[in-house]
Order: C-alpha cells, then sequence, then structure tokens
C-alpha cells in the first residue's frame, strides 16, 4: 500500500501528467516491492489480480461487443421497416443493407466467441442484450420474408458457433419482435394495404403462444426484471393491431377509395421516427 | 377476401421452448434439493464454531474436533451436487450456490484459523488456508479457466476470507471478555495484512468490492482494541509470538511509545 501511494508522489510533481496507466517497469519494481513486504499474503493476491483483471478485460470487451450487435441490430430493424410487403423477397436495397449488417454483427459475435468459449457463455450474461436485440431483428426479416415465426432452432443456427442462444436471449426477442410487427402493420393500415387482416392473425397467434410465459415459473425466461412490462406491451402492441383495422374496417365503409385513418400517433412510431428504446410503445 | 385468411404461426414453436424450460425448472429443482441439504450442514458448523466467542480457550481445539464429521457430511453433500451439475455448464447454474460454497469455504477459513491459532502444536506464520488448501480439502479444482467443470472461484475465496475477517474481528472483543489478550494481538496483524493484500486488487463495482472497502473498518476496530491492550500493559510485550513480532513491530513500537509517555506523564503527576 505505501509503496503505492510513494510511486504516485513524483508522478504527480511531474507536471506534464504522464499516462495514468503505470508501464509495465514500474508496476513490475512495486510488485517485487510488495512481494518484498512481510505480507504472507500478498503472492496470492498478486496472482488474484491477474487472474480478476483478466476476468474484468473479458468481461468488458462482451459488453462493448453486446452494445455493438444492439446497434447494428436496430439499424437493421430500421431498414426492414422500409418493406411494405408480406411473404416476400426484400427490396434489394433492403436486402443490402441489412446483409451488410448481418455480416457486421457476426464479426463483432466472432471477435468474442473466444472469450465466450467453453462454457463462458453462461459466466458472460451481459451479450444477451446484443443477442436480444439481434433475434429482433432476425424475426422481423423472417417473417417478411417467410409470414411466419422464426424458430429457436433456426435462431441458433444463425449464431456464430461457440456463442450458445439460450432461451432468456430467445423469448424476449420475441416479446420485442412483436412491437415490429405492430408497426409494420399500421403502417400498412395508413396505407391502406390489404394484408393487413393476415398480419394480425399472425399477431393473435404470437399472443397467445407468448401468453403461456405468463407462468410464474416461465417468467424469469422473458426478463429477469422486466418480465411482466414485456408482457403488456406485448398485449397492447397487438390490440393496438386490432383497433386500426376495426377503424379501418368501420369508417374506411363510409369514405371514399383512398381514405387514411387518423392514426398518426402510432404511426409516426411505425415510421420508426421517434422509436426509442427495444419494444417501445 | 376471397383467400383464406390463416395465422402461419405454428404453436409447437412455442412448445418447444417451454418444453426446454420445464427441463432447466426439474435441473434447478434438484439442485436446490441438495443445497437445501448442505445448507443443513453449514447452519450446524456454523453453530458450533460459533461458540468460540463464548467457551475459553482451551475448549477451542474440542470444537474443531466435533466440527469434523459435519465437515465431511459437507463435503459429501458437495460432491452430490458436483455429480449433479456435470452434464451442464458450470457457469449456467453457479449463481444458485455460489452463497453456500462462500459459506462453506468462510467456514473451512475459520475452523482453519481456530486450529493454526488455538491448538498448541502448531506455530504456523500463515493462519489462513490458502485457495489451493481449501481447493483439496473439498476435493474440488480451483479457478478452471480452460477446462468447463465445477470448481471453487477466486470470488467466492475472496469474499469468504472478507467473512472471515468480520468474524475474527468479532472474536477480538470476546477473546478480550474471556481474558485472552494474546488472540486480539494475532487478529489484528491477520486483519492489517489481509486488508494490505486487499489494496493490490482492482475491483470493479461489484459485491466484492462493496464489502472489500468494508475492511478498512474492521481494521481501525483491531487497531483500537490493540491499542487499548497495549496501553494498560494487559499484553506482555516480551512473550510475543513470532508472527506478531514480524508484521506488527512498527505498530507496536509507535505503541509503545505512547503507552511510555503515559506511564511518564503518570509518574509526573
Amino acid at each position: 500500500m505505501s509503496e503505492r501511494r510513494n510511486n504516485k508522489r513524483p508522478r504527480h510533481d511531474n507536471r506534464r501528467d504522464e499516462k495514468p496507466e503505470k508501464s509495465a517497469a514500474d508496476s513490475a519494481a512495486q510488485d517485487v516491492g510488495l512481494l518484498a513486504s512481510k505480507n504472507p499474503y500478498m503472492p496470492m493476491f498478486l496472482n488474484f489480480r491477474a487472474e480478476l483483471d483478466e476476468h474484468h478485460d473479458r468481461r468488458e470487451r462482451v459488453i462493448k461487443a453486446s452494445r455493438d450487435v444492439t446497434a447494428a441490430s436496430k439499424k437493421m430493424i430500421f431498414s426492414l421497416q422500409r418493406c411494405r410487403q408480406l411473404s416476400a423477397p426484400l427490396p434489394p436495397s433492403v436486402l443490402s443493407e441489412v446483409t451488410n449488417l448481418h455480416t457486421i454483427i457476426q464479426t463483432q459475435l466472432l471477435t468474442i466467441s473466444h472469450d465466450l468459449s467453453s462454457g463462458n457463455t453462461f459466466r458472460y450474461r451481459q451479450i444477451t442484450g446484443g443477442l436480444q436485440e439481434l433475434i429482433e431483428a432476425l424475426c422481423f426479416r423472417h417473417y417478411l420474408e417467410t409470414g411466419s415465426l422464426l424458430t429457436y432452432t433456426a435462431a441458433q443456427k444463425m449464431i456464430p458457433e461457440g456463442i450458445e442462444l439460450t432461451i432468456s436471449d430467445y423469448v424476449p426477442g420475441v416479446f420485442d419482435f412483436v412491437g415490429e410487427v405492430m408497426r409494420f402493420a399500421i403502417t400498412m393500415v395508413a396505407l391502406g394495404g390489404g394484408e393487413v387482416e393476415k398480419v394480425l392473425k399472425d399477431l393473435r397467434g404470437i399472443r397467445q403462444g407468448l401468453e403461456e410465459f405468463e407462468e410464474p415459473g416461465y417468467k424469469w425466461y422473458v426478463g429477469a426484471r422486466d418480465a411482466d412490462k414485456k408482457i403488456a406491451v406485448m398485449r397492447e402492441c397487438v390490440e393496438k393491431v386490432e383497433k386500426a383495422v376495426a377503424g379501418k374496417i368501420i369508417r374506411g365503409a363510409e369514405m371514399p377509395e383512398g381514405w387514411v385513418p387518423d392514426l398518426t400517433e402510432v404511426v409516426e412510431g411505425g415510421e420508426g421516427s421517434i422509436r426509442g428504446g427495444t419494444g417501445g410503445v | 377476401m376471397a383467400e383464406q385468411v390463416y395465422s402461419a404461426i405454428d404453436q409447437d414453436i412455442f412448445a418447444t421452448v417451454t418444453e426446454q424450460i420445464e427441463q432447466d425448472l426439474v435441473i434447478r429443482e434438484s439442485i436446490k434439493e441438495v443445497l437445501k441439504n448442505l445448507d443443513k450442514q453449514l447452519k450446524q458448523i456454523s453453530a458450533t464454531l460459533s461458540r468460540v466467542h463464548s467457551v475459553p480457550p482451551s475448549e477451542v481445539p474440542n470444537l474443531i474436533t466435533k466440527t469434523q464429521p459435519i465437515f465431511e457430511a459437507a463435503k459429501s453433500d458437495l460432491h452430490e451436487l458436483v455429480e449433479k451439475t456435470k452434464p451442464y455448464p458450470y457457469y449456467k447454474y453457479n449463481g444458485m450456490w455460489q452463497r453456500e460454497m462462500q459459506n462453506l469455504i468462510f467456514l473451512i477459513l475459520f475452523e482453519t484459523w481456530l486450529s493454526r491459532s488455538y491448538l498448541p502444536t502448531t506455530v504456523p506464520v500463515n493462519a489462513l488456508a490458502t485457495i489451493e488448501e481449501v481447493g483439496a480439502r473439498l476435493s474440488i479444482p480451483i479457478n478452471l479457466k480452460t477446462e468447463d467443470a465445477f470448481h471453487l472461484t477466486i470470488e467466492e475465496y475472496l469474499h469468504a476470507i472478507i467473512s472471515l475477517v468480520e468474524e475474527l474481528t468479532r472474536l477480538m472483543t470476546n477473546a478480550v471478555t474471556q481474558r485472552d489478550f494474546k488472540r486480539p494481538m494475532l487478529i489484528s496483524t491477520f486483519v492489517k495484512d489481509i486488508h494490505s493484500a486487499f489494496q493490490v486488487l482492482n475491483l470493479k463495482n461489484d459485491g466484492l468490492r462493496r464489502r472489500g472497502d468494508g475492511l478498512k473498518y474492521h481494521v481501525k476496530r483491531a487497531e483500537d482494541i490493540g491499542y487499548d491492550l497495549i496501553v494498560r500493559n494487559l499484553v506482555d510485550m516480551g512473550v510475543e509470538e513470532k508472527a506478531e513480532e514480524k508484521a506488527e513491530e512498527k505498530a507496536e513500537e509507535k505503541a509503545e511509545e505512547k503507552a511510555e509517555e503515559k506511564a511518564e506523564d503518570k509518574m509526573q503527576e
């Protein structure tokens, strides 16, 4: 302890502050000092320090990658929201953007696959944020292309080897995916699109499936802290589409061709212009 | 809408997921079972060892002997847990038993500390069982990095050391009540060594950091008691343990000076 303090003092006298990190030689000299101290536990603790530093570095890398994956996945979702057609190949412009982003994500995940290897996926669960957002994007893309829900097994195969996609990554991703489908459907209604009733049916199907997770024992897999909120938001999303479709049928009947229901609020959300957070309302 | 509008959402997708959750829940339940047994043993050991606070020093070896069969039982419970969790990644479920594991390690550290500093036969300098010693005692590996198997983590061990410091600081006060003045001096040295050893770690903002920050208060308490004893000449400075002499020289010199000053003051009066 005292060695450390003594080490620092002359450095502060130097007017030009050097890097806060100690140089290797510096810290080696300090370690020798600590080892020479009469404290019998010092060698063991110096060893622990090295191990813990390594652990924290790995953790930091995973957190960073998770953030990057989240950001790229969000961009992917924005691009996908520009699609207007269901069960059809993506428009070329969207496809190339999405493909690029997916490559970026794969690279990000590969850089940390070593940190997450041999069971460490569960040690550094900080990756879950990124994976959840990625699942949201992948589900949405899959839905736009095929009109069906991406299965857990299929999703697992889309994650680079060495990184495990757990149920508690997949399920929250699917929950948030409902929000994207809602935006897509509302836009469709606003533009007078025809397939919205099929989307509504699908949303109801997804809702029915996701409601299973309300069971007390299952909730933990939806979110350790925000399961209730996620479930509530998912329901709201489905109901919004139900209302939009009903509104279109009721008022649309007396309106001239090309009339668009007043849904400015939600539509703005649907365009993604004021969208914040994941699975927002 | 001539074409039928059907939902393409296959409910089996959800069934597959919930099925996996069910399997996971079964595993968790069975882990909890073992942990319940382990916890029972730990409580028993803890109850026995904590009598050290109220019995005379000569009784301590007896207490230690009494805990041995319970430690064995705890060890076999632990190995049942090891077997149960073998098929799964270690870190998948390790959060479930961290508390029990830390407690078990703490009790081993406490027992070792007591036996090394109360038994007349051995006088080693290091009263702290090293992480290797704890691992060997439990027959489980420590700090595995490349292999994915049950092991003792550094964090668990460090948490247990902090618990030991907390327990020993309490023992310091209670030893004084037993007119045992040698123990507080041993503990004082120990607590100071552990505190300065913790200083070399770069802890992040987590539970370990919070608890580690609390160590300084224990050092303060240890110093206060040590000072009080020395000032009142309750510790015989001549017949000190080698261990103390080694690390305490400086602190004691200071205290001695103060004691002398006080004595002189008294004489002058």
